[in-house]
């Protein structure tokens, strides 16, 4: 009697454990019960590193799982996938695998052939594969982000070796020529501005002399109408009133230009000032740049940012270019 | 201490051939199934039935455990719903071998050791060779096998309820939901996991055991030589399901990886 218990009490422990062992598993493979299985294979040249077990999505859905990878005759690659039952496939159907996760998890994406990311290598692995044999999907691998960090990994090599040979042409000889030509080109400025201070201050002088000038002028001008006049009352003909006439009318045009040439002296003088002012700024500039003050002293003064700038540029250009050429490789890697 | 050391090795060694070469009697003596048969479901009971209280109690703290020290770890960039992943690789690939295996040792390699011990001290292993038994088949094979059977059944309970400690953890205490546990589970799940807690834990009942019996059969002088032997059996067991553990890692662990 006591045996029996053992043994009912030992085989009901051994059944319930391992049907929760079973069921555990099953439910941890989202197996599903009483559904069949479609058998879909894939031909490629590489599978990357896709494993059995891995996740089919179609549509972003998980809809099976890689059953089985061997290699096979001509190079082959074969991978066999379990598809859920009455899963519908895309038309003319490829399959790509890819990462699925940073932590090295893989999958096998069934997709329509137009639906496949523009890429050369991609184009030139499925057009290799249009020689597999009939009744077989197409496949290619996508980069994963191990190349794409190789890739990041060369684009920072040439960086470094770009930032190297711009330090070896900017070197320390270069950035002093450059600050001197700097303080040259202040000294210039301000001996400008003195040349121009002492020219407007001559036309000053001139343009006051030319107004005494011309009041001299008008001066004369009226006591010789007067004279006139008398002669013209003693003479009766004209002709001398005629005269005077055209003296008044040329003092007229001696003033206005007079006046004209005023008001140029003014436009001088704020012209003067104003450049004052600009050299004036120009020389606080410079003074900023020669001590190494603000982004162009540092990129004077710091040959480093200058490089580190000039190799982002570069380095942003060869980023567009490939971004531009095969904008998927970047955009389809997912994060879990 | 050169003479004490040379001797300590020496015992050691002396235990492991011992062991083996009782293993290889055990071998011979399970054909004869009259004489071990009937006291299968004795042991297995003894043995993996009664050891299935301690074998959940420890594999339910330590999925709790598992779920907040995941939880803690994984700061910032590390999605939460590795917290399952992490809950369901360690328990069913390690600790619930392990531990289970480790609380086993001390509970069965000491019950073993002790119960063969007396019988040895006392004459009572003579006796039933007197009566014509083969006392490695009625002693050592029955408990061997039930060990090797039922150290899995213990070990897949401890897996079992690991895995469903460190969810609810995940959800009581970490405000984690379902899903988000599942998702991590499931991430990384491989039938492989359970076989390989399973063949390892088969593995370690089979040494527990077999150490248990080996260490209680030599037992001499009386009480006192049936606690040594029991204290044997126990270190013994515990260093055993180390050294099976690294081994299984390398052998299969490291051969599936490349």
């Amino acid at each position: 009697m006591k045996r029996r218990s053992n043994d009912w009490i030992v085989g009901t422990t051994i059944i319930v454990v391992m049907v929760g062992i079973v069921f555990s598993t099953l439910f941890l493979q989202q197996a599903e019960f009483g559904k069949k299985p479609e058998l879909v294979t894939a031909h490629f040249r590489d599978v990357g590193g896709v494993q059995v077990g891995n996740a089919v999505v179609i549509r972003g859905v998980v809809s099976g799982r890689v059953k089985q990878i061997a290699l096979a005759p001509n190079n082959w690659v074969l991978i066999s996938m379990e598809i859920n039952e009455g899963t519908l496939m895309p038309a003319d159907p490829v399959v790509l695998v890819q990462a699925a996760t940073l932590f090295g998890e893989w999958q096998a994406i069934i997709t329509s052939r137009t639906a496949v990311p523009v890429n050369r290598e991609v184009d030139a692995q499925l057009a290799e594969v249009d020689g597999a044999p009939e009744g077989s999907l197409r496949g290619a691998v996508l980069p994963d982000i191990a190349q794409l960090t190789t890739v990041a990994g060369g684009i920072a090599g040439n960086v470094a070796s770009v930032s190297e040979r711009v330090r070896t042409a900017f070197n320390d000889t270069a950035a002093r020529e450059l600050r001197r030509s700097i303080r040259d080109f202040s000294v210039l400025s301000r001996d400008l501005a003195t040349a121009v201070k002492v020219q407007s201050r001559n036309l000053d002088s001139l343009a006051a002399t030319a107004r005494l000038s011309f009041a001299d002028v008008a001066t004369s001008a009226n006591a010789l109408q007067r004279t006139m006049g008398r002669v013209d009352s003693a003479t009766s003909q004209g002709e001398v009133q005629e005269i005077l006439r055209q003296s008044r009318q040329a003092s007229q045009n001696l003033r206005n230009a007079t006046e004209r040439f005023e008001s140029l002296s003014r436009s001088l003088v704020s012209t003067e000032a104003n450049l004052k002012s600009v050299v004036g700024k120009a020389d606080s500039i410079f003074g900023r740049i020669e001590r190494g003050q603000g982004s162009l002293g540092l990129l004077v003064n710091d040959p480093s940012l200058y490089q580190n700038s000039d190799s982002l540029l570069i380095d942003l250009r060869k980023l567009v270019v490939d971004f531009r050429s095969d904008p998927k490789k970047y955009i389809n890697v997912r994060i879990f | 201490m050169f003479e004490s050391i040379g001797r300590v090795v020496r015992e050691a060694l002396e235990a492991f051939g011992q062991a083996g070469s009782l293993a290889a009697e055990a071998g011979r003596s399970a054909r004869d199934l009259k004489t071990w048969g009937p006291n299968f479901s004795q042991q297995a009971r003894a043995l993996g039935v009664n050891s299935l209280p301690i074998g959940i109690l420890i594999a339910l703290f330590t999925g709790v455990v598992l779920a907040l020290l995941a939880s803690y770890s994984f700061t910032g960039a590390v999605p939460r719903y590795l917290v399952g992943t992490l809950v369901q690789k360690t328990v069913m690939m390690e600790l619930a071998p392990v531990l289970t295996g480790l609380a086993l040792a001390g509970r069965v390699g000491a019950n073993i050791a002790a119960e063969l011990g007396t019988m040895t001290v006392t004459e009572q292993v003579d006796a039933l060779e007197t009566l014509g038994y083969d006392p490695v088949a009625y002693l050592v094979v029955p408990r061997i096998l039930a060990g090797v059977l039922m150290f899995p059944v213990v070990v897949g309970a401890a897996m079992f309820v690991g895995l469903g400690a460190g969810w609810a953890a995940s959800l009581g205490l970490l405000d984690m939901t379902t899903s988000e546990f599942l998702k991590g589970a499931r991430l990384f799940f491989d039938g492989f996991d359970v076989r390989y807690g399973l063949v390892k834990s088969a593995s370690f009942g089979f040494a527990v055991t077999l150490l248990g019996c080996t260490n209680g059969l030599r037992a001499k002088g009386g009480a006192q030589g049936v606690g040594s032997s029991a204290t044997q059996a126990v270190v013994q067991s515990a260093v055993m399901i180390l050294v099976l553990d690294a081994f299984w890692a390398v052998v299969w662990l490291l051969g599936r990886a490349a």
